[in-house]
């Protein structure tokens, strides 16, 4: 099976963006590590062939740190499927105790939010490698 | 109200979440963001130059930007060019790497020793060249140094004056040619509502005397009208 894309939110300037890219890298590298690739946005940006094709070859999860959802509109820009947008916010309000702080470092509540929201994308993926599977 | 920044240098960091040298661009710029630079930079963010931030293509295209790179791709520095204005400078971190003997730098969310050194030295080298840039007069209007000084504020914040005449007297105007650019970028029509802004917005840079606001309101829109209808400079 191809491997799903992450793209996160390469944001540095906001605790949301932080948490994207953590749990971006915990899925990749802790949780589905066989199943997932990480992409870095700005790979995308520039309109590198090789992130292009890459997202062009298999469902992509975006996970974005604000509204503006950069990672969500390059993969579409770059004619991606994203097969399923995260927003960290929206993560955040069904995690209500787990308030993130920090950006460099982030504090114990941003990584369990973000661990949290790296199992939702999880069940995603996994979701979509029985979907894959039946197919 | 547009909002201006004064003397600010921004940082463009490639972020790439795949390499190590991504991270320590990240690391490297809030560094110098929160503890080298507070005063005098911004972060301005990448992927944004696409999304939609046009804020974020509006200050590169003004002020002084530093791409900060991860590696020779040098996404950063091609982006800002490419969607706003050319870097002012530029750092690499793989090229610090080499030339001071690091070894191989490992870790995406937490660096070995290697790259902690490259985020130290990272950064010492942007906080350098965020001084040299303050020192440098910058031209806001063709995103560039500066060729002439005296088209600048005199009070050495590097902001482009113009000229014009108000109730038959010719004053100076510090940011005017920034507020009118950004204004027309807004797409702001040459109405009594965008000259009331206007005379708000020039008022932030500007001590102007009481009274009179309607030839002031008057003058701007004249002056706004006049810019409007300039060509724009073709993007870099």
């Amino acid at each position: 099976m191809t491997r799903i894309t992450i793209v996160p939110c390469s944001g540095i300037g906001k605790t949301y963006g932080s948490v994207s890219r953590e749990a971006a890298y915990c899925v990749t590298q802790d949780l589905r590590p066989g199943a997932t690739q990480l992409m870095a946005l700005s790979r995308l940006v520039m309109g590198d062939d090789a992130a292009r094709a890459a997202v062009a070859a298999g469902p992509a999860i975006t996970i974005d740190g604000c509204q503006l959802a950069c990672a969500t509109k390059m993969v579409q820009h770059c004619g991606g499927n994203v097969v399923r947008a995260f927003a960290v916010l929206e993560v955040y309000r069904r995690h209500r105790q787990l308030k993130p702080q920090g950006i460099a470092e982030l504090n114990q509540g941003g990584r369990l939010l973000a661990n949290a929201l790296a199992e939702e994308i999880g069940a995603v993926v996994d979701a979509l490698e029985a979907g894959d599977q039946h197919a | 109200m547009p909002d201006l920044p004064k003397k600010k240098v921004g940082l463009v960091a490639c972020s790439g979440e795949e390499l190590p040298e991504g991270t320590v661009t990240r690391l490297a710029a809030l560094r110098v963001l929160h503890e080298l630079r507070p005063d005098d930079t911004v972060t301005i963010c990448l992927p944004l130059f696409l999304a939609g931030g046009a804020g974020d293509r509006a200050f590169a295209r003004f002020f002084p930007t530093i791409a900060i790179d991860g590696c020779a791709q040098r996404c950063a520095a091609r982006a800002t060019a490419q969607y706003s204005g050319k870097p002012a400078a530029g750092v690499v971190v793989n090229e610090i790497v080499a030339e001071r003997g690091l070894p191989a730098l490992e870790g995406l969310r937490h660096l070995n020793m290697a790259g902690e050194q490259a985020v130290a030295l990272t950064a010492e080298r942007i906080a350098g060249l965020v001084d040299q840039l303050l020192a440098t007069p910058w031209d806001r209007r063709a995103g560039a140094p500066a060729g002439t000084p005296q088209a600048t504020c005199a009070c050495g914040s590097g902001l482009a004056v113009s000229t014009l005449t108000v109730g038959g007297a010719v004053v100076t105007l510090a940011a005017l040619p920034l507020i009118l650019e950004q204004f027309r970028q807004a797409g702001r029509p040459a109405d009594e509502a965008t000259a009331a802004d206007l005379l708000t917005a020039v008022r932030v840079y500007n001590a102007l005397p009481a009274g009179d606001e309607p030839a002031w309101r008057a003058a701007l829109l004249r002056e706004y009208a006049v810019f409007c209808a300039t060509p724009q400079e073709a993007a870099p």
